[in-house]
């Protein structure tokens, strides 16, 4: 079996080309393939400030405790209707993840609409919900004295903000948050 | 016979060589396990460390890609260049080839470590988080250390070419070709880029780790036990069918999800496979001990190989029943998945580092690990290591089944809330046994006390 494989260059050779030609058939062509899945109609891309939300969203590493994917499953129907290929048309980097340590997000647009809540969440989890074991975010924030016109005042509720003054969300929340209010599932229509 | 080379001389170099590759491993254990740690804790005290620096979901990457790939390929690639160059019976061949790896695994986890803290990374996407450039510098890494082996290998005195070269060659060429597979971004979008990210996340596991962690044991089990491999037929079988039956299985993460229902059969189908190289290396390995009760008992590096080969078995075996749809629906995005990753990684992949490392290093250096500490080493990791399985197994187990029985999303958080505590402080338990470690390597390593040269042969 092994008489012509006495050259470690034998082995290099039949290695690359056996296992080149399994990465191509499971990994290289099903990748070209489903690239091409087409979108859900309906389905739109991301807002330029989405987009940051969403870079953000993957620098702080949510996917981690948060996947976006619903499966066919009685369980999973909590989070929203199964998913299918086209929701993910535009969803690149991919963030389906492994982990559940925190709920899904593939539609927590449509299931917490609420951009209020989102911010006091970000900056205290423990504020909303007392046995949540989600990080802060205060990075995505800043405490001030007072409130500029323009700013987004978070309503931190007593207890939970700084022992005075006001806390503001920055240009990083505010996209994160819209990128959040954006994971909103098109209805699939009927097949004819 | 005389020897053709001036044996001292080599040794001296080589075993520089091997003290140098472990002991920048045990440093990126140390500190990427005190990560682990801190990460741990985070779990029942969420509001610990609250910098964004030391924030869990930068942190998490940098555990996990500092122990794969600063640790654990580090202390492989060290291990598995100095047993090529033993099994050859020539000295490593291309030390310049062997340092540059080193320097550049270094590079590439430093660069890492610093980029996944600030916020960079590609897409969350386990074990290929490090940015491209970092990526390519690894990938440099690993061609380096494979040339030195292929290499050495072809400079060697014997016949044939041992099994342990066999596993450990292959393991080099996989790891590349699958690093550029990882790296090119063009056919990689949406869906797509999942089909990519299942391929690539388990192929990196077991055909890199598996792969050098089998060519050590192939070498020093035998060794340790002064007696040959019960079969090297068996061996070359589990390297053929490692090799064919493992591409296909990485849906297996994604099951239930829009990829294709017949690729995710496909990869159940050979999750299932994956049992004939298990069974057929774990056979292998267990006739070879059969009767070697009384030499493991005086070993300090053959019980972590036992542990080794046991996590390798029951790790392995435990992948292919977590395929089945039926239990996926369950134990999918649970705490379960982490207790299994440590089974392997961690019961597997790194007590077989550590094994080869206490093997080996002496013999090398002329200096001994202190004895008692070694036991402690053992002894904490072995029940750390199983303690934070069984208890994200069981913890892992409720929250799924919370899941299918309906209820609050936050009640399964409630559930596993005592397991995460067992959990880190089998974590602590495991940190522990790496500072003994590190205090070993350092004995095993320190210039002074170096034994006398042997006598040469004549």
């Amino acid at each position: 079996m092994n008489r012509g494989m006495n050259n470690p260059w034998s082995i290099v050779a039949v290695s690359a080309l056996l296992y080149g030609t399994l990465a191509v058939a499971t990994g290289l062509i099903p990748g070209i393939t489903l690239s091409a899945s087409k979108p859900t109609p309906g389905l739109q891309p991301l807002t330029a400030q989405e987009a940051r939300g969403r870079d953000i969203y993957v620098g702080e590493g949510c996917a981690y405790c948060h996947s976006q994917v619903v499966r066919p499953l009685q369980q999973d129907l909590v989070f929203g209707r199964p998913s299918v290929a086209g929701d993910y048309a535009y969803a690149t980097p991919e963030l389906l993840s492994d982990h559940r340590n925190g709920p899904d997000l593939t539609n927590i647009g449509n299931r917490q609409p609420s951009a209020a809540w989102q911010y006091i969440h970000l900056w205290d989890p423990r504020a909303l919900v007392s046995q949540s074991i989600m990080p802060r975010y205060t990075w995505l924030f800043k405490a001030q004295p007072h409130a500029e016109p323009a700013d987004v005042v978070v309503a931190v509720p007593p207890g939970f903000g700084p022992p005075s003054g006001v806390v503001i969300a920055t240009r990083q929340a505010q996209d994160l948050v819209a990128y959040l209010e954006a994971l909103r599932q098109v209805p699939l229509k009927a097949q004819r | 016979m005389r020897p053709r080379f001036d044996r001292d001389a080599i040794d001296r170099d080589d075993s520089a060589l091997f003290s140098a590759f472990t002991i920048s491993a045990t440093f990126w254990l140390l500190l990427t396990t005190a990560v682990g740690l801190l990460l741990s804790f985070k779990f029942p005290y969420p509001d610990l460390a609250t910098s964004p620096f030391l924030s869990f979901g930068r942190l998490r990457a940098i555990h996990t890609n500092g122990t794969f790939f600063a640790w654990a390929s580090v202390a492989l690639t060290g291990a598995a260049i100095y047993v090529a160059a033993r099994t050859s019976g020539v000295p490593v061949v291309g030390k310049r080839l062997a340092w540059a790896s080193l320097v550049c695994y270094n590079v590439a986890a430093v660069a890492g470590t610093i980029t996944l803290d600030l916020g960079m990374n590609y897409g969350d996407q386990e074990y290929r988080e490090w940015i491209w450039p970092v990526r390519l510098v690894f990938l440099a890494a690993v061609a380096l250390g494979g040339l030195t082996v292929v290499q050495t290998v072809a400079h060697r005195v014997e016949e044939t070419i041992y099994i342990s070269n066999w596993y450990t060659i292959g393991g080099f060429v996989f790891t590349v070709i699958l690093g550029v597979v990882a790296i090119l971004p063009w056919y990689q979008h949406g869906l797509g880029q999942v089909a990519v990210q299942g391929f690539y996340m388990h192929n990196a596991v077991g055909m890199w780790f598996t792969f050098l962690a089998l060519g050590l044991i192939y070498y020093a089990l035998p060794k340790l036990l002064n007696r040959p491999i019960y079969s090297y037929a068996l061996g070359i079988l589990g390297f053929w069918t490692n090799l064919l039956f493992y591409p296909v299985i990485g849906a297996h993460h994604f099951e239930f999800t829009p990829l294709p229902w017949w690729f995710q059969t496909l990869a159940i189908v050979f999750s299932v496979g994956m049992l004939v190289p298990v069974f057929a290396g774990t056979a292998n390995f267990a006739l070879t001990m059969r009767g070697g009760a009384e030499a493991i008992r005086r070993s300090y590096a053959l019980p972590f190989i036992v542990v080794g080969i046991f996590y390798y078995f029951a790790g392995s075996s435990q992948g292919t029943i977590e395929a089945f749809r039926s239990l996926q629906n369950i134990w999918h995005f649970t705490n379960f998945t982490i207790g299994h990753s440590h089974a392997t990684m961690y019961g597997f992949i790194t007590f077989i580092a550590w094994g080869a490392i206490y093997a080996l290093l002496p013999r090398a250096t002329g200096n001994e690990p202190n004895g008692p500490a070694t036991r402690i080493h053992f002894l904490f990791a072995t029940v750390g290591v199983t303690a934070y399985v069984v208890m994200l197994s069981i913890g892992g187990t409720l929250q799924g089944l919370d899941w299918a029985t309906g209820g609050p999303f936050i009640a399964s958080v409630e559930t596993a809330a005592p397991y995460w505590v067992a959990r880190a402080v089998a974590g602590s338990m495991m940190f522990l046994a790496h500072v003994i470690f590190a205090y070993n390597v350092y004995l095993m390593t320190r210039a002074r006390g170096r034994a006398a040269p042997e006598a040469p042969a004549t």
